[in-house]
């Protein structure tokens, strides 16, 4: 038995164990416990992310004369320790008062649980597939897992944005599955070395066709243009801390897959040789991550739900991370890959302080809120620390990210792609400040006026996740040896770190100096303030200039919808424009398929899709056949 | 670099920045006087103003972010400064480099809309509103020449860059096209006419100042320093040569900002979509096309 072999099983014993017990009242102390002792099996296993071998199960599975085997890589390690440090958070927070709110407000908190457990089984089923028929089957659980827990809302928007999403998923499903056909028919074998060997015997149409394939499969997983616009509403509509799971590493799946099939076994003299000098592959696919950066990123800023307007940077900030890893340098790829966890951390810190001041108020529409950081002090800390984070400022995690992307852009002397990063990160900036104003900064409303913190259960693991947020950013070097060992695992040029940050010529960056110099600054900054300057007086809200007016608090003078009315005034033409007519004809396209597919499904004739599902795949098989021979 | 080298800089760098600070925003006054045919303040009105702020007997606070966001927006400049080298002391500059610095610069400006919004004063969020529009409005333009001007000297440390310059050319005379798209940049990057949507005291009571009294206002009057400091410096730094000592450095500092003062009392205000169209369209078409020189 090796490690991965106990990892396995202890994760399917979770599973059983809360599957058991999922309705009874311990549920909430055993399941964080459970997650716990998964993250110790991960710990055990971390030799993996500092350049040690990658670990392979004992056991393999004959099914229909294929055999399959699983296999823990650096990479697979670095998404598995993500994805359960994300649902640990999530499990302490919905483990105590959130958790009653939501099963006395009728929610299902037993399936919630069991939602949990199930996708993060899953995605580590998915992170260990050794070969393509493992990764198929794992890619399915994890669609089928994230449906799980997106269908459990009862609000009619959450069914329908969840059946959304499984059609989406189906058709990548489709996609992924006739690319391994493709694959299978040439040489017989299903490993996943034989996507390069077959991409080199390839035409260049099949290559072409075989790129495209699976990266639609991929794109959908994790939203990337044209291919986002399932995401956001049904992160949005899942239940409070699912939200947070979701939105910090479900999609990134998507980015794992990519970069186990697409980066590693394609690689970039393959994505070079598809296509013309001028425009190849690698362009398309770039382009791609910087609409994805900035599209979305702009349909946020026009949310007035905190929750739609997090889970839209989630699709936006998955940009980035396509962007990094797709120009296939040290610094791009580390800044890519690195975004990953740096996303996950202050985007499930988001989500949860969403959900915090939806258990105190009720609301998550931030034409509603206003005011509430005399309230909820801590919450507002952690969502501060947050939008740092997800706005990409230093002292924040998020910055060295996207410093390292920037880095990279601007190393391989790509302008436009450029200014399309920081188009995105400047949209950002001004989106979370209008999260953040409208949530907890101006009028604080008069129904609001006895709302407090919220209990413990649910600070500790937004405070636990904010703490990460800096911690990676002030020491990146923390994270680099992992990044550097999934980079050297996949066959990219491996970057140059200390614990400060990256060495690189021609200006490298120590976050531990920049870090330090902000917070002396700030240093003086409080001391000029609190000693040179004459005492303040602390006054009421409403004493305030009015213009000769009084306030008085039945009047409502926050300044909260249409926050950026001169930008709006300007962009809302484009949106009506030639956003909004791109995306009406996706959606209608899109639409046209979901129609046709929900029919099949209303149908109820799993024959049917089989059916097509089998004529594709021959399909493909008969083509490549012919091209083989 | 000894520890004693740094102490010294680490007290210094910000210092200087705000006696130039100073002199730059007396010389913007001189500059708006003289123009209104008035002979302007004495020497020193800055730093009196500044005395008179921090002492004034009534403080009015709008409760602890308000404070934090005025010590971010002081404290975030006092760091910049560090980050930006001068003749004799390059502060830590080598640990961060350009793009560090300009992301930097966005902390004081967050610690001022974080302040702002807890005075929960309608007229400050919609200055914060407009500020922040008008930052996306100038940073396209800003960041078409950060880029360009580290490709051509193939670094994105300050350091290198002045280097570069003072071995070969100028910025301004190998790329003078996107030295006028900064040029340009630089005018909304201080907010000064036709730009100034964000103070516009007839529409918004001057927006994010309307509710700082005392101190408050003084950090505010003290930011304004560092930001004029800040933008001549660097300016002069990614196309004027840097300088090998502040004799050669700060006239150069003082024309980059001087240039936009007096531009500026000659025109009106825009209204903020014509800010962000026209900062989208003139310095980018020039930034870009003179990309297209560099690349």
């Amino acid at each position: 038995m090796t490690l991965l072999d106990h990892l396995f099983i202890v994760v399917f014993s979770c599973l059983i164990a809360i599957s058991v017990v999922r309705n009874l009242p311990i549920v909430d102390k055993l399941a964080p416990v459970l997650y716990g002792l998964i993250l110790i099996m991960l710990v055990r296993m971390a030799s993996v992310a500092y350049g040690g071998d990658a670990y392979l199960s004992s056991f393999s599975l004959d099914l229909l004369g294929f055999k399959m085997h699983w296999q823990f890589t650096a990479l697979s390690w670095y998404f598995a320790i993500i994805t359960l440090v994300a649902a640990l958070a999530s499990a302490v927070f919905m483990s105590g008062d959130w958790g009653r709110q939501y099963r006395e407000g009728g929610g299902n908190y037993g399936m919630l649980q069991l939602a949990l457990i199930v996708n993060v089984f899953s995605m580590i089923l998915l992170l260990g597939s050794g070969d393509l028929l493992s990764l198929f089957i794992g890619w399915e659980f994890v669609s089928w897992a994230s449906f799980l827990m997106m269908v459990l809302s009862p609000s009619k928007l959450a069914k329908k944005s969840a059946v959304k999403y499984i059609v989406y998923a189906m058709t990548g499903a489709m996609a992924l599955m006739v690319a391994i056909v493709m694959i299978y028919a040439v040489n017989d074998s299903l490993e996943f070395e034989q996507i390069s060997i077959v991409f080199a015997q390839m035409s260049g149409s099949s290559q072409v066709a075989l790129v495209l394939l699976l990266f639609v499969a991929f794109a959908i997983k994790m939203g990337l243009l044209p291919f986002h616009l399932w995401q956001a509403v049904a992160y949005a509509e899942t239940p409070g801390p699912g939200a947070a799971f979701l939105g910090a590493i479900s999609s990134r799946m998507g980015m794992f897959t990519i970069v186990l099939v697409i980066v590693q076994f394609i690689g970039l003299g393959g994505l070079k040789s598809v296509g013309t000098s001028f425009a190849n592959m690698q362009t398309l696919l770039a382009w791609v991550a910087a609409l994805t950066t900035i599209i979305p990123t702009y349909i946020a800023l026009q949310q007035h739900d905190a929750k739609r307007l997090l889970a839209w940077h989630g699709v936006g900030q998955g940009g980035y991370m396509l962007l990094g890893i797709i120009m296939f340098d040290s610094i791009g790829s580390a800044g890519g890959l690195m975004h990953v966890l740096n996303h996950a951390s202050y985007q499930a810190a988001l989500f949860m302080t969403v959900v915090a001041v939806m258990y105190r108020t009720g609301t998550s529409d931030l034409n509603k809120l206003g005011g509430l950081v005399t309230q909820m002090p801590l919450t507002f800390l952690v969502m501060l620390i947050g939008i740092i984070g997800l706005a990409g400022l230093p002292p924040m995690n998020g910055f060295v990210s996207k410093w390292l992307v920037y880095r990279s852009l601007l190393v391989n002397g790509q302008p436009l792609l450029f200014v399309a990063a920081v188009l995105g990160t400047l949209g950002t900036i001004l989106s979370v400040y209008k999260l953040i104003h409208n949530t907890f900064l101006g009028q604080l409303r008069l129904e609001h006026q006895n709302v407090r913190e919220v209990p413990w259960s649910m600070l500790v693991p937004m405070l636990g996740l904010s703490v990460i947020v800096f911690i990676t950013g002030f020491m990146p070097g923390l994270i680099l040896p992992w990044i550097a060992s999934v980079q050297e695992s996949v066959g990219l040029p491996v970057i140059a770190h200390h614990l400060g940050g990256i060495e690189y010529a021609k200006g490298g960056l120590d976050m531990i100096w920049v870090s330090g110099i902000l917070f002396y600054g700030f240093g003086v900054g409080a001391l000029i303030f609190y000693f040179l300057g004459g005492k303040s007086k602390r006054v009421h809200q409403y004493d305030n200039y009015a213009g000769g007016h009084f306030l008085t608090s039945d009047v409502r003078y926050h300044y909260s919808n249409n926050f950026y009315p001169g930008l709006m005034h300007l962009i809302g033409t484009w949106y009506r424009g030639s956003f909004q007519w791109l995306e009406n004809s996706i959606v209608s396209v899109m639409s046209f398929f979901s129609v046709f597919f929900e029919n099949i499904y209303r149908a109820k004739q799993p024959v049917m899709l089989l059916l097509i599902g089998v004529v594709l795949a021959l399909l493909a098989l008969y083509r490549n056949l012919g091209v083989g021979a | 670099m000894n520890a004693l080298h740094l102490m010294a800089e680490l007290i210094f760098m910000p210092l200087i920045a705000f006696i130039v600070g100073m002199m730059m925003v007396l010389m913007m006054r001189k500059i708006s006087a003289r123009l209104q045919r008035r002979i302007g303040p004495p020497f020193f009105q800055p730093l009196y103003d500044i005395v008179k702020l921090y002492g004034k007997d009534t403080q009015i606070s709008h409760g602890l972010i308000h404070d934090i966001g005025i010590i971010m927006a002081v404290g975030g400049y006092i760091g910049a400064e560090i980050l930006l080298p001068v003749p004799g002391m390059e502060g830590i500059a080598a640990k961060g480099g350009v793009i560090t610095l300009s992301y930097f610069l966005m902390i004081p400006s967050l610690g001022m809309a974080l302040g702002v919004g807890q005075c929960a004063n309608p007229n400050g969020s919609i200055g914060i509103s407009r500020a922040l529009t008008a930052m996306l409005a100038y940073d396209i333009p800003f960041i078409l020449v950060v880029f360009g001007a580290a490709w051509h000297y193939q670094s994105t440390s300050l350091i290198g860059m002045i280097e570069y310059q003072q071995v070969h050319q100028w910025g301004i005379v190998e790329m003078p096209l996107l030295a006028i798209a900064g040029l340009f940049a630089l005018q909304g990057m201080l907010g000064k006419q036709p730009f100034e949507i964000y103070i516009a005291p007839a529409e918004i009571a001057t927006g994010p100042m309307v509710e700082m009294s005392g101190k408050y206002m003084g950090g505010l009057f003290v930011m304004q320093t560092f930001q004029l400091y800040t933008a001549g410096v660097l300016y002069a730094s990614l196309f004027l040569g840097g300088g090998t000592s502040f004799l050669t450095l700060l006239p150069k500092a003082f024309l980059v900002v001087a240039l936009p003062m007096s531009i500026a009392f000659m025109f009106p205000r825009y209204k903020t979509e014509d800010v962000i169209r026209i900062l989208w369209k003139w310095p980018v078409m020039l930034g870009l096309i003179s990309l297209a020189f560099i690349l």
